[in-house]
């Protein structure tokens, strides 16, 4: 049976020093090792978006990417966002919107905008729309969350 | 769940092939896994070793051939990359074009152009566009290096000429010459393309002298259509002339007696039919390109 690997990675700023296999996706390793569950396992195939987590800032479906291919990397998840239980200025617009009604694409919606403003803080209407292309809502139909990005971007929202 | 496999991660060329020669063959070279982890996810596919391929120097970066100013896009080089990459902007436009709507931003972070190739998803964008482009790929092996062009790679759905012990080391494409202009578009309702057809026209005192159209998504592997292409050859490099207008009319009409496979995406009467509309694009776009190369 192959033997594990150990890796060194960065969640939401801790260093993670771990033995893994090398078949273990981003997704697995963080919900079922380290307790972090907010990027969900949806469609399982990269299309859906739930799973969506930031690997050096550029976003990546954890259902598909492996946790061996994070070594020496930042990984950046929802859970990362909040500053001492208070929420970040995206995650507040998405409330202030009512950008989700189940919410279980909402980790994943908020790590794509959070790696789209981090790129290009003050994006266009068509650019959002763009940037969240690969997320899907089967809630709201879209339009609070293109909002809630947008005002986020306005408040000059990203770190 | 993906099934379980011994991980080799190669610093260099030379130790991806000590990495492979360390295997019974039981081995697959990956980059992005996009692709390829997604079939072994299914059960569809599984191997002994995953070769890790992105930590390879030589295969990654955009370059210009010294001698002809080919566009060389190493093997490990990822759709975003070619999305953003300036050089590929000013030489191959409809690639960053293309590039752009490759699935979503994570598959185009992860996904590499050369693993997009070498998977040979009849439904798969880059492969219709290199294939009117006349790009060809390098292999190389133990053996040695070979260039192969991009129609004689893609031999079937999802299999092309490369041997497994091969790694797909560049993309090589063609400089645009004088007058050329080089387009995609697709229809597409889900990931994947619909439909897709590029176009290559050369424009040479205000006609098009020379033309080459490749479809995809219609067939079971991208192919060229030379008679629809020779449809546009004589007419005038207007997309508002009369001739250029019966040009299309006649390309559209010869697509319609493509034997197209039905699919998810529709029908092959409505894929010939939507491939008609992208082709008046796509000849718009390169008609477009061409007055700026002129």
């Amino acid at each position: 049976m192959p033997e594990t690997i150990d890796i060194t990675l960065s969640v939401n700023g801790l260093a993670h020093e771990l033995a893994v296999q090398a078949n273990v996706t981003i997704a697995d390793l963080l919900r079922l090792e380290l307790g972090l569950t907010g990027a969900k396992i949806s469609c399982d195939m990269q299309v859906c978006g739930a799973c969506t987590v930031l690997v050096d800032g550029l976003a990546v479906s954890g259902c598909t990417y492996l946790a061996v291919d994070a070594d020496g990397r930042e990984v950046a998840t929802v859970e990362g966002l909040a500053t001492d239980g208070v929420l970040n200025p995206l995650q507040q617009a998405f409330i202030d919107h009512a950008a989700f009604q189940c919410g279980y694409c909402t980790p994943g919606m908020l790590m794509s905008a959070t790696a789209l403003l981090a790129e290009n803080p003050r994006p266009s209407r068509a650019e959002v729309i763009a940037g969240i292309d690969g997320n899907i809502c089967r809630c709201t139909g879209y339009l609070p969350i293109i909002d809630a990005v947008l005002q986020a971007a306005e408040a000059g929202a990203q770190r | 769940m993906i099934p379980r496999f011994a991980l080799a991660r190669p610093a260099s060329l030379a130790e991806a092939f000590d990495a492979w020669d360390a295997t019974d063959g039981d081995a697959s070279w990956y980059a992005g896994g996009t692709e390829i982890l997604q079939v072994m996810k299914m059960g569809l596919a599984r191997f002994g070793t995953m070769i890790d391929l992105k930590r390879i120097p030589e295969l990654r970066g955009i370059s210009l051939a010294a001698g002809d100013g080919a566009l060389v896009i190493g093997g490990s080089v990822t759709h975003r990359e070619i999305e953003v990459s300036q050089d590929v902007a000013r030489e191959l436009p409809g690639l960053v074009a293309l590039e752009a709507h490759v699935a979503n931003i994570r598959v185009r972070n992860q996904g590499t152009l050369g693993g997009n190739l070498c998977f040979a998803e009849p439904h798969s964008d880059p492969a219709t566009f290199l294939l009117a482009c006349d790009a060809r790929v390098r292999l190389q092996g133990r053996g040695g290096t070979r260039d192969v062009a991009i129609d004689q790679f893609i031999t079937g759905p999802l299999e092309t000429a490369r041997e497994a012990d091969e790694l797909l080391t560049a993309v090589i494409i063609p400089p645009a010459r004088s007058g050329e202009g080089r387009a995609y578009e697709k229809a597409k309702f889900r990931e994947r393309p619909a439909v897709s057809v590029a176009i290559r026209l050369r424009v040479q005192g205000g006609a098009i002298a020379e033309a080459y159209v490749s479809v995809g998504s219609l067939t079971d592997i991208p192919v060229l259509v030379p008679d629809v292409a020779a449809a546009f050859v004589g007419a005038q490099a207007d997309a508002a002339a009369g001739t250029f207008g019966e040009a299309l009319a006649q390309a559209r009409a010869r697509l319609g007696h493509l034997d197209a496979i039905g699919d998810l995406d529709g029908s092959p009467d409505f894929k010939r039919h939507l491939a008609g509309v992208v082709l008046g694009r796509a000849a718009i776009a390169a008609l477009s390109e061409a007055a700026a190369r002129a």
